[in-house]
């Protein structure tokens, strides 16, 4: 059995209350020991000095699309996987807009045999909602269930039906799976390019008024209070839905959420010069929502972080800024944009860490990851100061159109660990 | 001559070369029989119009060609568009035919920036989306300095579809970088309050927002925005917003009449009042045009070389 010892890090294990410094050896596919003493590195197969880096339970993207099936010449889900990987996300969640959509249990069977016999991070996967993600008809959500899906999704249009919406949550509800819910409103979002805002009247771009994303939302929010359906808002954008979250979260609603870090580290003057990596959906917002959203993290109405992986082709975005595809590459620049909240704003390591994989994994009733005796070694190594600038063509991934382009970067991952087998190069 | 290579919108641009773009544009306008075959001689321009147009593909092709160009003009609403290709392959294939200078209409917003970003040739923008139409404006202060002899501290009124209009963002840059007072009437579904962060004064009531203008500026206004969309029926944006007789009283006593063109008769604009030549502008504007757009020509030529 090999052993792996990670010496001179610092520990930091929402979970277990940990912060110190010390090492780690894992041995086969488990942590062996956590401690202070650091022993005799002779009895090592592989000694890694983790001096200036943060050891943190494995992290979890909870928001990816995946281009695979479908779309694979974009990105393979083997390339996904070890591009996750090499990025220190040691499991993550696919989204179900693929083509075909994964809408039924034989589609989650045979992605997840496939994803078995990858390297990288760990597969999971939601169900669509709605059959084909319709937004019409309810999706085999039970066969999708007993197949193993964490959860069941939208695409990127909101299931405006609210009748339609309390049935999936109550179904949902009995099959104690949480519903993931992009939040906009139909019409407002309707053929819009990007946040109302004075950047939008000048660009001569339709704007969608923040609200769109709250009024769905705060509608959604009333019937988890109706049906008692663990619901999950994903990328949250905006100060209104905030405050949303907020009052729900006070009335113990079993209400969580996530934002991905283009809504906390840019905002709409990004789009300025039509540049189109910079379309998202949804769309940047303004200074202030950027500003509401990092208090939001900082106060765990928001509980999670995800990259909002997209990927994208360079056709799709070589248009006129309205006619261009929303998205972009998030996995490999997850984690240090997530860091960053702490070397920019202030949020303490712990509760990035949490951020970024005990809430994902309580949301999605995954085993909660830990830096502990006997658990499963899933491990990201982060190096904190570390100054690098982002640059797509470095990826991994053939997916390489990010709206961080030359942004500048204070740390970096150094290492990951999945069930003990090191995933980066 | 100007600073940037191409022409892409009046936003930003520095006020010396506005004024030395209307100048030369007076210039030309003064001189309306001459041609000028030596300024643009050996210079090839393509007019590529995605989007329907004949007074501006017009108005740049004759002034292209009293300058002595060579004008080639696609109307790439029927071509290869159609089967598929994207504006930049459109836009590497006509510049591998070695164009001097691109002149560009197009439906999306930021379209010429894009187009300007993969081409070798002067860009300049005869309209895009929602965002700028830099000849057009120039052509109107130049219709309005020729008419009243100044534009700085003169009233100036835009009216009507303010959110949909490039001609009103492109005639608000320019008139207030040339010291006009403008002001923008409109109903309040078709004018985004974000204008007034801009620090335009936003009037949604007509007589109140032409009360004491020299210039009212109308704008055209689809008619299927007045069919129960942004206004209820074209029968109550004409009695609230169509410049009539009774209204343009408020105006300033010799208030001058403008409108970009094509104009809805009797929804925006009672004939009487457009056709009447002592207070209407449109024909001047329409004239001007030409010489306007022979300046701008000659200024990215020269800007290029």
């Amino acid at each position: 059995m090999s052993k792996t010892l990670l010496k001179n890090g610092r520990l930091i294990c929402p979970s277990e209350k940990l912060d110190m410094l010390g090492h780690i050896i894992i041995e086969g596919n488990h942590i062996a020991s956590v401690g202070t003493q650091l022993p005799d590195n002779a009895d090592f197969d592989t000694v890694i000095d983790c001096n200036g880096c943060v050891i943190m339970p494995g992290a979890i993207d909870m928001r990816v699309q995946s281009a695979d099936p479908g779309a694979e010449h974009l990105e393979s889900l083997s390339d996904l996987l070890a591009a996750a990987g090499n990025a220190g996300i040691t499991q993550l969640v696919s989204l179900p807009a693929t083509s075909p959509v994964i809408d039924s249990a034989v589609m989650i069977d045979s992605l997840k045999l496939r994803a078995s016999s990858y390297k990288g991070a760990l597969f999971h996967l939601y169900g669509a909602m709605t059959q084909s993600l319709d937004n019409k008809h309810m999706a085999e959500l039970g066969m999708m269930a007993k197949a193993g899906v964490v959860g069941f999704a939208n695409s990127l249009e909101s299931v405006s039906n609210s009748l339609l919406m309390r049935r999936i949550m109550t179904y949902s509800k009995m099959l104690d799976k949480p519903i993931i819910h992009h939040c906009s409103d139909p019409y407002l979002s309707k053929d819009t390019d990007m946040n109302e805002s004075e950047t939008a009247i000048r660009l001569g771009l339709i704007g969608e008024p923040s609200i769109a994303e709250t009024i769905i939302l705060e509608r959604d929010l009333n019937l988890v209070s109706l049906t008692g359906c663990r619901y999950h808002a994903a990328h949250i954008s905006t100060a209104s839905s905030i405050e949303a979250l907020r009052l729900a979260k006070r009335k113990g609603l079993p209400v969580t959420a996530d934002t991905s870090p283009a809504y906390f580290l840019l905002n709409d003057k990004a789009t300025a010069d039509y540049n189109t990596s910079f379309r998202l959906n949804p769309p940047l917002r303004d200074e202030a929502d950027r500003l509401a959203i990092i208090d939001a993290i900082a106060d765990g109405t928001i509980d999670a972080i995800a990259s909002d992986h997209h990927p994208i082709e360079m056709d799709r975005k070589m248009l006129p800024f309205g006619q261009a595809a929303c998205g972009a590459a998030g996995v490999e620049t997850l984690l240090p944009l997530a860091f960053s909240l702490f070397h920019t704003h202030s949020i303490s390591l712990t509760k990035i860490v949490n951020a970024l994989s005990v809430a994902p994994a309580k949301t999605l009733c995954l085993p909660i990851p830990k830096l502990a005796i006997g658990t499963k070694a899933n491990i990201t190594i982060v190096k904190l100061s570390s100054s690098s600038v982002i640059r797509g063509s470095d990826f991994m991934s053939q997916s390489q159109i990010t709206p961080f382009e030359h942004y500048l970067i204070d740390s970096k991952v150094a290492g990951c660990f999945v069930n003990g087998i090191s995933v980066t190069s | 001559m100007l600073s940037k290579k191409h022409l892409l919108g009046i936003e930003g641009m520095p006020i010396p070369e506005i004024n030395d773009l209307l100048d030369r544009a007076d210039y030309f306008a003064n001189r309306p029989k001459q041609s000028f075959p030596d300024i643009l001689s050996n210079t090839t321009v393509l007019n590529m119009f995605f989007e329907n147009s004949t007074r501006t593909r017009v108005s740049f092709e004759i002034a292209a060609k009293r300058l002595g160009a060579s004008v080639l003009n696609i109307s790439v609403n029927g071509s290869s568009v159609k089967k598929g290709e994207t504006l930049i392959d459109t836009a590497t294939t006509l510049n591998a035919m070695r164009p001097d200078i691109l002149v560009a209409r197009h439906h999306a917003s930021g379209a010429p920036l894009l187009l300007s970003q993969h081409v070798d040739a002067a860009v300049i923008n005869a309209g895009d989306g929602r965002h700028e139409h830099p000849t057009q404006a120039l052509l109107d202060a130049l219709t309005i300095k020729r008419s009243l002899g100044r534009i700085a501290g003169l009233k100036i009124a835009i009216c009507g579809d303010i959110n949909n209009s490039r001609v009103a963002r492109s005639n608000l840059y320019l008139l207030s970088a040339l010291g006009a007072e403008v002001r923008l009437v409109s109903p309040a579904t078709l004018v985004s309050p974000y204008f007034a962060e801009m620090g335009v004064p936003i009037y949604t009531d007509m007589e109140q927002g032409i009360a004491g203008c020299e210039i009212v500026m109308m704008l055209r206004l689809q008619t299927e925005r007045m069919e129960g969309r942004e206004a209820p029926s074209q029968h109550e944006y004409f009695h609230l917003f169509g410049l009539d007789t009774h209204k343009l009283q408020k105006a300033a006593p010799d208030a001058l009449i403008m409108h970009p063109g094509p104009m809805n008769r009797g929804v925006e604009i009672d004939s009487k009042i457009a056709d009447d030549n002592s207070k209407s502008l449109i024909r001047t504007q329409v004239e001007l045009g030409v010489a306007t757009r022979m300046a701008c020509l000659e200024a990215v030529a020269g800007a290029k070389l």
